[in-house]
């Protein structure tokens, strides 16, 4: 079809009887381009994302075919929903706005644009907690045992490289990397490992018993010295990672020291402890649990959130391992299964087992009023599930 | 993993939304491609009028608070759907103006019968 002439725009418009005279002396003709039958799609993009591809930045879609696809920018992650209208929503590169046209009046009265696309729908945002429990059961295929191990000669199937895991787990990569140093994982001949948690406390031993012979202060414990002393017995890389893990590293002097870490070196042994029953008498744990961990150190219930629960109910009191990492990582399936577990809680016992549910500016206390109900018992408030539990 | 990388370098294009009610109709049989759509006009005040076959559209000009993003799919693989955006993207172009035609056309009267 022949191009549209100015004197044909002019004809419609006295046909319409429109008066040019009310109007910009600019038209725009638009046509439906070859490509327009919808290779394209609209993404509404939430603030600052915007920003991050004018940046030259790109998005990326993650998600297996079983899976909800989300959107990941470089440090966040969003769930992406279709929404419909009953509008053609048609994009038109190069269409002029009343202002571009009118700063640009030597323009030519007839400009061609071409429509490039259309849709009746467009993908919508919503950020998300970035899903990361696949990540430690990906590690937790495979988890590292130490040199000595024969596992780790034969295969490489069940291991991850960063690649691997950016292409299989839905966050974006600064949340990934972030996570890798929260689990304490380690880049062993190219690829991400978690200790074997046996293993993990051997190499923790072998340091504290150092400390103990060579009475370093807990709070300044020598790389050099520790390398040269246990590098026979352990690769220095573990060593060294088991005190990044444990340890908090500073230099003094021009000399690399770690200060241990005292909350989470109980923790571990309180772990070691509580794994190998399914639950204890509370007092005879407390005091097996103080006389396992360095001199120096002082053993408290509170460094045990997230990881045991005590039962006062029981006669004796008891306590039991319940790792937070071990349960539903969506809000309706981590409820359920706290309140299969108990049935009525404490915000207190609660919060460690919800808190990193909690989206970017909600609380505990908004989680509980919309998954729980609450009630009063014996004086205190306690939370129980809002729906029957099978 | 499916990226959806800036297409080039230098600034992303600036593309304009059209917003219109109903369905667009080819006038003969077979898709869209190489029709026209119409003439779109400005007031002096900056009102869009959408000449589109027999009617007249009169819009707003709307800056977005949420711009859009326009994702082209790569190698030709099967439109994007609902349940499956899975695939590699490349942004083509933000969108951070829409033109809103939400009146109802007004029809355009080309013959008037003459009285008898």
């Amino acid at each position: 079809a022949a191009v549209r002439s100015r004197a044909e725009v002019d004809a419609t418009l006295q046909t319409a009887k429109l008066n040019p005279a009310e109007l910009l002396p600019a038209v725009q003709c638009l046509s439906f381009g070859p490509q327009a039958g919808g290779e394209c799609c609209l993404l509404q993009l939430e603030p600052g994302l915007c920003a991050e591809l004018e940046a030259g930045r790109s998005l990326v879609i993650r998600g297996e075919k079983d899976e909800h696809a989300v959107l990941c920018s470089k440090d966040k992650t969003y769930d992406m929903k279709i929404a419909d209208t009953s509008n053609m929503l048609l994009f038109v590169p190069g269409c002029k706005t009343p202002e571009e046209l009118n700063a640009d009046l030597a323009s030519c009265n007839i400009i061609h644009s071409q429509i490039a696309g259309f849709s009746k729908n467009y993908w919508e945002l919503r950020r998300c907690r970035p899903k990361l429990k696949k990540l430690r059961k990906l590690l937790m295929e495979d988890p590292y045992e130490g040199p000595d191990s024969q596992k780790d000669q034969t295969s490489t199937l069940s291991k991850y490289t960063t690649e691997d895991l950016l292409s299989l787990i839905q966050a974006s990569e600064e949340e990934i990397l972030h996570q890798l140093q929260v689990i304490d994982a380690c880049k062993i001949e190219g690829y991400w490992r978690i200790l074997d948690f046996d293993y993990e406390m051997k190499l923790l031993s072998h340091v504290t018993q150092l400390i103990d012979s060579e009475s370093w202060p807990l709070s300044k414990v020598p790389l050099c010295a520790c390398l040269e002393e246990l590098g026979s017995l352990e690769p220095r890389e573990m060593i060294e990672h088991i005190l990044l893990s444990y340890g908090r590293k500073y230099v003094d002097d021009g000399e690399v020291f770690f200060e241990m870490r005292e909350d989470k070196i109980c923790r571990a042994i309180a772990r070691m402890l509580l794994q190998n029953a399914v639950k204890f008498n509370l007092s005879e744990f407390e005091e097996v649990w103080q006389q396992s961990v360095p001199e120096g150190m002082t053993t408290r219930l509170d460094q045990l959130q997230g990881l045991a629960l005590v039962d006062k109910s029981s006669r004796p009191e008891t306590i039991f391992l319940l790792k937070v990492e071990d349960l539903p990582e969506d809000n309706q399936g981590r409820f359920n299964s706290l309140f299969g577990i108990r049935e009525k809680w404490t915000e207190v016992d609660i919060t460690p087992y919800i808190q990193d549910l909690c989206a970017e500016k909600q609380t505990v206390g908004a989680l509980l009023t919309k998954y729980a109900r609450s009630s009063m018992l014996n004086g205190v408030k306690v939370f129980n599930s809002r729906r029957p539990i099978s | 993993s499916p990226s959806v990388p800036s297409a080039g370098t230098g600034a992303l294009a600036q593309w304009v939304l059209v917003e219109l009610q109903g369905e667009v109709q080819p006038r003969q049989s077979g898709d869209l491609a190489g029709n026209l759509l119409g003439d779109l006009h400005y007031t002096c005040e900056g009102v869009p009028v959408l000449i589109v076959g027999h009617h007249i559209l009169y819009g707003k000009v709307v800056q977005l608070e949420k711009p859009f993003a326009v994702l082209v799919k790569q190698g030709g693989a099967p439109q994007p759907s609902p349940s499956a955006p899975h695939g590699h993207y490349t942004v083509t172009a933000l969108i951070k103006t829409k033109l809103l035609f939400k009146t109802r056309p007004k029809p355009i009267i080309t013959h008037v019968p003459k009285k008898v």
